[in-house]
């Protein structure tokens, strides 16, 4: 196999809390191998303190991880020394974030930060060739006209049009990666399939892979060619979207389907369903951290850690019952009943 | 605000272009200062004594120090404001003491201004020891008193001139401003856009004054107002109580004289008035511009009035317009208007609508068609700061018009009759007081339960929601985004009402937390009998829990029918572009488009129907007339595709499905 664009092995970020003496440990990352090819859209869902967003920031370089490498087109992360090699890092992997009325500096008209961005990794341009490439970003963002756009004051602008100000940033660093935080969920629903548009035509035309982290599985069906789905700091499954999304395995994937709102969906409500939230990992025993909240936990879910194992053409499910009994238990909960899953998930 | 239009797509279909960009920020100020009647005042006041200041040997008319005069002269053509016991000009003495004022104030205010920035955004930015040490000096300053303790080092140094003067003021004045700065760096630290500059590989030196700093332009600017109408206060105080160097010229040493001359008992009244008719000028001149400035930054605080036209019917609190009990709110040519600079924006226009005991209403449509405007109208929220008013209609809720009712009686029934859950828990949730503390806010203000009830009221309450009573005396932050969620929830139950209002009350959780409160509120619904009025941007989220869909856009009710047939045969192009906007996890996948363009400035919206520009069926007439609602099937279609009560599905064939 070839060496995908970014790569980590064991990617684990702990953080201390508690008191000054307290030597607790939020687990937040655990143990996370994942891959993401050259030009491939990869979906991160997860609900929220799943530990999503802090692997965005570690592949951003905000947070360094407690143990485990990033290797990013085979060299690791870790031996970046100089401040001119992590500057090249950031550029080759830049982020947008999720509230675009919090990811642009008020103060400034849209243009600063893309000239910035210029400025600091792409010295060589000079004055005009700065002008340009601004207004080839923004033209490639949709904000047209791209020289009246970069004028703009942020107030100025909606939130959809703030996002792809977030988006022009990060192309104006020609890169190859670009990690996208939530970045429709603050969005009104009306306007957030237009970064999603926006987002495979950058693929298609200028090549850049991305990390597209949500808790809407169905914008990720939308986009993404592979999905990872993480619960509690781990990966419990992946694999290409349809395949994962159609014939979901892990049962915390099917809860996740389940609670999708669908009109298209036969109208009607299902008496029960599951309040649980994803747990704040501290200090973890042996065991599926899902087990708790899981309708077919067994006994050996609760003294043994699952690992991420293939079940079937390129998936990976990390469920000892998925992996025992994958035809009788799990099949046939595909998308089409999910109302029952959500149901079973409630009774416990 | 702008006419702006939201492309969908960069390739797909033709996109609306950016409106021209504005002038520039220094035009928008430009035109900000010159409607501030405020700002005008100061600026012309600080003018005046600038020309003043600078210009002294060409506008006095003696020698402010030649004592050539007859001593003690009142006031006449030749000396304005009369001469001093030592026979010198008071005019002239004046306006050469200007120059010293001027240049106190601006070389104390700059100084303490330097000091404030770099001590209170270092102490914020670098955190942890030099934080605690740093907002140590801060606090000690701030409270010990000021004045006694310049007295004693101008004292010391007596006679010492205006250098020290300018350096002991300085040094003393910059505490209240380090700590604003303090707190409002503390509070951008965590924006995402200064983490976008890290992750862009931006220095920390960068960081703080280029990113930071022009963020909090109008804070420092205040600061540095107010420290030189402090240093001006302080300087001519000093110089009076004989402090200052008595040869200098400066309205300070002009009092100080013409005290020790008993000016005011000795005719020569204007010598001693004057200087303190200048210090008070340059005084008000720097807190006008303060407060103009603070105006100007902060839209909110400027009052703004709209005239009403025509209130709710007769003053009294029953009406007979609501005949059938089970209606229990019942809406009637709603409209609902904003002051702005730009004339009155009717964020809801002539809207009609009604809910029935026990029902669940859903109200949707994009941010800005006037959604939440509707609903802070029904419950009557709408006072400061949101400064809308209720132009005209009626709105019944049991018998009673709202409209009319006087903040008195509505405190009777709110939360007794009718209760609210907010956007953000977070923000809706005061994070100093445990939840038990303001569930007994609650029970205090509309109620006289004694303290008892309340605790197993409150237990009991949060037992309905799923919530462990064991977190009733827990902190808003110590619960996690849904739990915070279900609390709000748990309050608006506390007295059983027959309406909860809810906006949007999801829209910070995931889709399993939404999903599982979404069920939660449903449930409870069915138990206690409670209707519920539920506004939402995203139209699949309520598909599954709503009787009834009222869609907005731009101010008027678009369409609003039962929730089923809304789905199932969705009417109103832009109930259909909002059906097709969101992707769905089963069937095919299909290329989506969104809707073109976003919803207009409602300061100027467009002539006829207002979705016209947007939709993808429009006619020549759509933009001539503005349709009315038409009734089809019992469903009420604002579209005159419908005028004829037909369902014409086959124009409605939908214009952006294709496969990917």
């Amino acid at each position: 196999m070839t060496e995908p664009l970014l790569r980590t092995v064991g990617l684990t970020r702990h953080f201390r809390v508690g008191k000054l003496l307290s030597r607790q440990s939020l687990h937040a990352v655990d143990d996370v191998d994942l891959t993401i090819g050259k030009g491939e859209i990869v979906a991160l869902v997860g609900e929220s303190g799943s530990g999503k967003s802090t692997i965005a920031r570690l592949l951003a370089r905000v947070y360094k991880p407690t143990k485990g490498e990033i290797y990013f087109e085979g060299r690791p992360l870790s031996r970046l020394r100089s401040r001119k090699r992590r500057l090249a890092y950031s550029s080759d992997v830049p982020m947008v974030f999720q509230d675009p009325y919090s990811s642009i500096n008020p103060a400034y008209r849209v243009v600063h930060g893309i000239a910035r961005a210029l400025r600091l990794h792409r010295g060589g341009l000079g004055r005009k060739g700065r002008r340009g490439e601004v207004e080839r970003v923004l033209d490639a963002v949709g904000l047209v006209p791209a020289a009246a756009a970069a004028r703009k004051f942020p107030y100025e602008l909606s939130g959809g049009q703030r996002q792809r100000v977030g988006f022009a940033q990060a192309l104006a660093f020609r890169p190859k990666l670009i990690i996208a935080d939530e970045p429709v969920s603050m969005l009104d629903v009306s306007i957030r399939i237009g970064i999603l548009n926006l987002m495979s035509e950058l693929r298609e035309r200028e090549g850049v892979s991305f990390l597209y982290i949500t808790h809407d599985v169905a914008s990720a069906r939308y986009i993404a060619d592979r999905v990872l789905v993480m619960y509690a700091g781990h990966l419990v499954e992946e694999g290409p979207t349809e395949d994962v999304l159609q014939r979901p395995k892990h049962p915390y994937t099917q809860l996740l389907l389940s609670a999708v709102p669908d009109p298209r969906a036969e109208l009607g409500v299902s008496d029960k369903t599951d309040v649980g939230e994803a747990p704040k990992v501290v200090d973890p025993k042996e065991g599926c951290r899902f087990q708790p909240r899981c309708p077919y936990a067994i006994a050996r879910c609760e003294t043994e850690t699952p690992v991420l194992r293939e079940l079937g053409t390129r998936r990976l499910v990390a469920c000892h019952v998925a992996e025992a009994d994958p035809q009788d238990l799990l099949d046939g909960n595909d998308a089409g009943n999910e109302q029952s899953v959500a149901g079973r998930v409630g009774r416990r | 605000m702008t006419a702006t239009v939201e492309p969908t797509t960069a390739t797909s279909g033709p996109d609306p272009p950016l409106a021209e960009a504005r002038r520039g920020f220094g035009a928008d100020l430009w035109r900000a200062v010159a409607r501030n009647r405020k700002a005008l005042a100061g600026l012309v006041l600080l003018v005046f004594f600038l020309v003043l200041a600078v210009f002294p040997g060409q506008i006095a008319p003696h020698d402010p120090q030649a004592e050539s005069y007859l001593p003690g002269l009142g006031p006449s053509s030749h000396h304005w404001f009369g001469t001093t016991a030592y026979g010198q000009d008071v005019l002239s003495q004046l306006i050469w003491g200007t120059r010293q004022s001027v240049v106190i104030a601006f070389a104390v205010g700059g100084l303490a201004t330097v000091l404030a920035v770099l001590i209170g955004v270092s102490a914020a930015y670098l955190g942890g020891v030099a934080d605690g040490l740093l907002s140590l000096l801060t606090d000690v300053l701030l409270v010990i008193p000021i004045f006694p303790l310049i007295i004693v080092i101008a004292a010391y140094e007596k006679n010492s001139g205006l250098f020290t003067l300018v350096i002991v003021l300085g040094a003393l004045g910059w505490s209240y401003g380090a700590r604003q700065l303090r707190s409002q760096t503390l509070s951008l630290r965590t924006r995402d856009f200064l983490e976008s500059a890290r992750v862009r590989g931006e220095r920390k030196l960068y960081v703080i004054v280029f990113e930071i700093l022009p963020t909090m332009t109008s804070l420092i600017v205040a600061t540095f107002l107010g420290g030189a109408l402090y240093a001006v206060l302080a300087a001519a105080g000093l110089q009076f109580i004989g402090l200052g160097d008595p040869s200098s010229q400066s309205w300070g040493t002009m009092l100080y004289w013409a005290e020790n001359n008993e000016a005011l008992g000795a005719n020569m009244v204007l010598w001693a008035i004057m200087p303190g008719i200048c210090v008070a000028g340059l005084g008000a001149a720097f807190a006008l511009l303060n407060y103009a400035f603070d105006e100007i930054s902060n839209p909110a605080l400027r009052m703004r009035r709209l005239d009403r036209t025509i209130r709710g019917s007769s003053k009294g609190d029953r009406v007979d317009v609501s005949v059938d009990p089970e209606r229990i709110l019942e809406v009637r040519g709603l409209t609902v208007a904003y002051a702005s600079d730009e004339g009155p924006v009717v964020a809801v226009e002539r809207v009609d609508f009604d809910v029935n005991r026990g029902e669940f209403l859903g109200i949707v449509g994009e941010s800005g068609c006037g959604k939440s405007t509707l609903l802070y109208a029904i419950t009557r929220l709408l006072g400061p700061p949101f400064a809308g008013e209720i132009m005209e209609g009626q709105i019944v809720f049991q018998g009673r018009d709202m409209v009319a009712l006087t903040e008195r009686q509505l405190r009777h029934i709110r939360w007794r009759e009718f209760s609210v859950v907010m956007q953000s828990a977070m923000n809706a949730l005061n994070p100093v007081l445990t939840i038990a503390a303001q569930m007994r806010d609650v029970c205090k203000t509309h109620s006289n339960m004694t303290a008892k009830e309340i605790e197993e009221r409150s237990k009991e309450v949060l037992r309905l929601v799923s919530i462990d009573p064991i977190h009733l005396h827990s902190y808003p932050h110590q619960l996690s985004g849904g739990m915070r969620q279900r609390a709000m929830i748990a309050m608006a139950l506390l007295f059983t009402p027959d309406l909860i209002v809810m906006d949007e009350p999801t829209s910070a959780l995931d889709v399993v937390g939404q999903r599982s409160l979404m069920v939660q509120i449903k449930e409870l619904q069915k138990r206690l009998g409670f209707a519920v009025v539920f506004v939402t941007h995203d139209m699949s989220l309520v598909s599954h829990f709503s009787d009834r869909l009222l869609v907005m856009y731009a101010a008027h009710v678009a369409e609003f029918g039962k929730t089923r047939q809304l789905f199932d045969q969705p009417r109103h192009p832009y109930t259909r572009a909002l059906l097709e906007a969101f992707p769905s996890i089963r069937g095919p996948r299909v290329h989506l488009l969104g809707i073109p363009g976003s919803p207009p400035d409602l300061a100027r919206p467009p002539a006829g129907c207002r979705f016209s520009p947007r939709c993808p069926h429009v006619m020549a007439r759509c933009r001539s007339a503005q349709p009315p609602l038409f009734d089809v099937d019992g469903d009420l279609v604002r579209c005159i595709l419908y005028e004829k009560g037909a369902a014409p599905d086959a124009t409605l064939a939908t214009a952006s499905e294709g496969a990917v």
